[in-house]
């Protein structure tokens, strides 16, 4: 018996990473959601292991690898990925695929957030934020924790708030400075945190949606798409209904695993890559006063896989070994 | 005898070859040409410089820094349409400040319109220059850097057509023949030379490519080190690139009459700056029905935010995608190939659906 052909889309963030294996009809075969915790090789590594335990390889075989997010070129090279595409394509083809009719798409992550216009199927536009990360996972993450709460707990508190406080939602340090004054002087726990979430969503709108035009069906998701207190806070700032899909956060490993699908490079995937040892070392070329920073990729001690370097004086050479 | 000025200009693109000429044959000094700009510059002049102030600042501050430090005695700095008139007083004070020994030339404060007060600036670099020789070399340096432009404008236009990959060998020599010649021969020799290679390159081009146009503040949208290789990013993924913003277009050949007129419908007056250039030529890609236009900008850079509503209001109406691209020191450019990926898919797919 012949097996049937599967995806697999990964999708490494600042914070947590995702996995999908889809079918050739986008069906769910397994999935996982873990944290990054600052090591995305591991995380990739523990991943697949995971991954592996949902798998069937007796009727199954991997034969695309996409792989997406911000470490996707090192995930890419270490999982021998088919497809290496930025996360602002991989989400709107994960959710154009689940929500045909989806006009706006708002998402916002650990560290960054954006937004994606839709008309007939295809991405029109899009803005990420640059050079500031105020309204993203981090600023509530960090919140959560001066107010002694676990992070995932924000939204539910945030519900049972009748009357937000308003907190300057510009900048995350004056946020931060803003909330500490209105902790002070004595606002309830539930007012702060509904005017946190509130202050991330008009942030959002304010910045990253400054100038678009946002239509309904509107769907959110990234990591913050879990707290139903943005989700409420979006809602009343919209005026529309936003749909969060039960697998938002795995939109941008679907969008992935799709676009491996739909390339026609083909490959042999097996979970081996779990069980090798990777090791990334940084170089300092010298070559000229840029001195760019190359990294190169060693797979049990052999390097696969360089990057960095602006010209061919900063290429790495394949028979460099990991340790100098 | 008195021995010859070194002058130099910071690094802005590769117009310093004009500057070059200019001194060289026409004031019959010595022009010192700083390294070109790279990590050291940036944070050579981050270190020295306001903390708000925008990147060109800080970058030209480096610059000269590096300039002081390979001989120069003589600095010369621009005049603008922004706060970049103030720039050169500042610099030279925390040049001074940091106990460098120069002359410094700074053009905004002769700026007065009137051209001859410009050359009275400059009569501190040789008094004793010929009049004739100075006029000719500045007509000769305008002829370098229209021929400049219009290479330049070929090269990113087509290098990511090209199958040979030749184009940039090509590029490269023409740039190293500009910093050479010391005629007007030279530099139209040089100009053929390039033409006609770049015409025997036969492209692998699609009759219908993928077009960007590029618009943004005036020394990060020339700068290619400034803007992290935009042009030669989007051309490798196999764009053709358009840039109307260059010193040619700008100062020499008008920049389109009578610009505020034209885009009355968006702006009813000047935002400063390089802001009614810059609609005009959205304006302009958007009506040859370019698939996308990116706005290049130094953080804090005012003018430019400010016709962003502009621009949003402009890539309404005309149903062209506009990238916002903020600009400030950055060691490293995978935030801008993120974005730039994202948007060469959705222009992609935009294209494919449309046609």
């Amino acid at each position: 018996m012949s097996k049937l052909n599967a995806f697999l889309g990964i999708d490494v963030g600042s914070i947590s990473t995702k996995a999908v294996i889809l079918d050739e009809g986008n069906a769910i075969l397994a999935q996982e959601y873990i944290w990054t915790e600052g090591n995305p090789i591991g995380a990739v590594k523990k991943l697949l292991g995971l991954l592996e335990k949902q798998f069937d390889p007796e009727s199954w075989q991997i034969v695309g690898v996409g792989a997406t997010g911000s470490a996707r070129r090192l995930v890419g090279s270490i999982v021998g990925a088919t497809v290496v595409k930025n996360e602002i394509t991989a989400h709107a083809v994960g959710t154009t695929t689940f929500h045909p009719d989806v006009r706006t798409i708002l998402e916002i992550g650990g560290q960054d957030s954006k937004i994606i216009l839709v008309e007939n199927g295809i991405a029109v536009d899009y803005a990420m934020n640059t050079l500031c990360a105020a309204g993203t996972g981090a600023f509530l993450s960090s919140q959560a924790r001066r107010l002694g709460i676990e992070v995932e707990e924000m939204g539910q508190y945030a519900l049972r708030s009748t009357h937000p406080t308003m907190i300057a939602a510009r900048c995350t340090v004056f946020a931060e400075s803003d909330l500490v004054h209105k902790i002070q002087m004595g606002h309830p726990r539930e007012d702060i945190i509904a005017g946190v979430c509130r202050a991330v969503a008009s942030n959002y709108i304010n910045n990253v949606g400054k100038g678009k035009k946002i239509c309904s069906p509107v769907v959110f998701q990234g990591g913050v798409s879990k707290n139903v207190g943005v989700v409420r806070a979006f809602e009343d700032l919209l005026g529309c209904p936003v749909i969060v899909d039960d697998n938002g956060h795995l939109m941008g490993a679907t969008g992935a695993a799709i676009l491996a699908r739909r390339s026609l490079k083909r490959t042999q995937f097996d979970f081996s890559v779990e069980n090798m040892e990777f090791v990334t070392r940084e170089r300092n070329c010298g070559g000229c006063s840029n001195n760019c920073e190359v990294i190169c990729v060693y797979r049990n001690g052999r390097l696969i896989d360089f990057w960095g370097n602006r010209c061919e004086r900063g290429a790495a050479r394949t028979d460099e070994t990991p340790h100098p | 005898m008195k021995q010859h000025r070194k002058v130099a200009l910071p690094r802005w693109g590769e117009y310093n070859c004009a500057l070059k000429y200019i001194v060289e044959q026409g004031f019959e000094a010595r022009c010192i040409l700083p390294p070109p700009l790279s990590r050291r510059t940036e944070d050579l002049g981050a270190r020295n410089s306001p903390d708000l102030v925008c990147t060109p600042f800080k970058t030209t501050l480096g610059s000269m820094i590096e300039a002081l430090e390979a001989g120069a005695d003589t600095i010369l700095m621009v005049p603008g349409a922004c706060r970049l008139n103030y720039f050169g007083e500042l610099q030279e004070q925390i040049l001074r400040d940091m106990g460098f020994t120069f002359e410094f030339i700074n053009l905004s404060l002769y700026n007065t319109g009137n051209a001859k007060d410009l050359l009275k600036a400059l009569r501190v670099v040789n008094p004793r220059r010929s009049m004739v020789k100075t006029a000719r070399a500045l007509y000769e340096a305008a002829k370098m850097i229209e021929h400049l432009d219009d290479i330049t404008t070929l090269y990113y236009e087509n290098c990511g057509f090209d199958p040979t990959k030749t184009y940039p060998k090509v590029y490269r020599q023409f740039i190293a023949d500009m910093y050479e010649a010391r005629n007007l021969n030279e530099i139209h020799e040089a100009f053929r030379v390039a033409s006609r290679a770049f015409e025997d390159i036969t492209l692998n081009k699609p009759s219908d490519p993928i077009r960007i146009g590029i618009i943004g503040d005036y020394y990060t949208v020339m700068d290619p080190f400034s803007n992290l290789e935009l042009e030669q990013k989007l051309a490798d993924m196999g764009v053709e690139v358009h840039r109307l913003m260059n010193l040619a277009n700008d100062m020499l050949r008008g920049g389109g009459k009578n610009k505020q007129a034209k885009i009355r419908d968006f702006a009813e007056y000047s935002l400063g700056a390089s802001s009614t250039a810059d609609i005009w030529q959205a304006q302009n890609f958007a009506e040859r029905g370019f698939d996308g236009i990116i706005q290049v900008k130094s953080a804090g850079c005012m003018p430019e935010t400010d016709i962003m509503p502009i621009l949003a209001n402009l890539s309404r109406d005309y149903k062209i995608p506009v990238l916002y691209l903020t600009y400030d020191s950055q060691s490293s450019d995978v935030g801008l190939m993120t974005r730039l990926e994202a948007f060469y898919d959705m222009v992609e797919m935009r294209k494919k659906v449309n046609s």
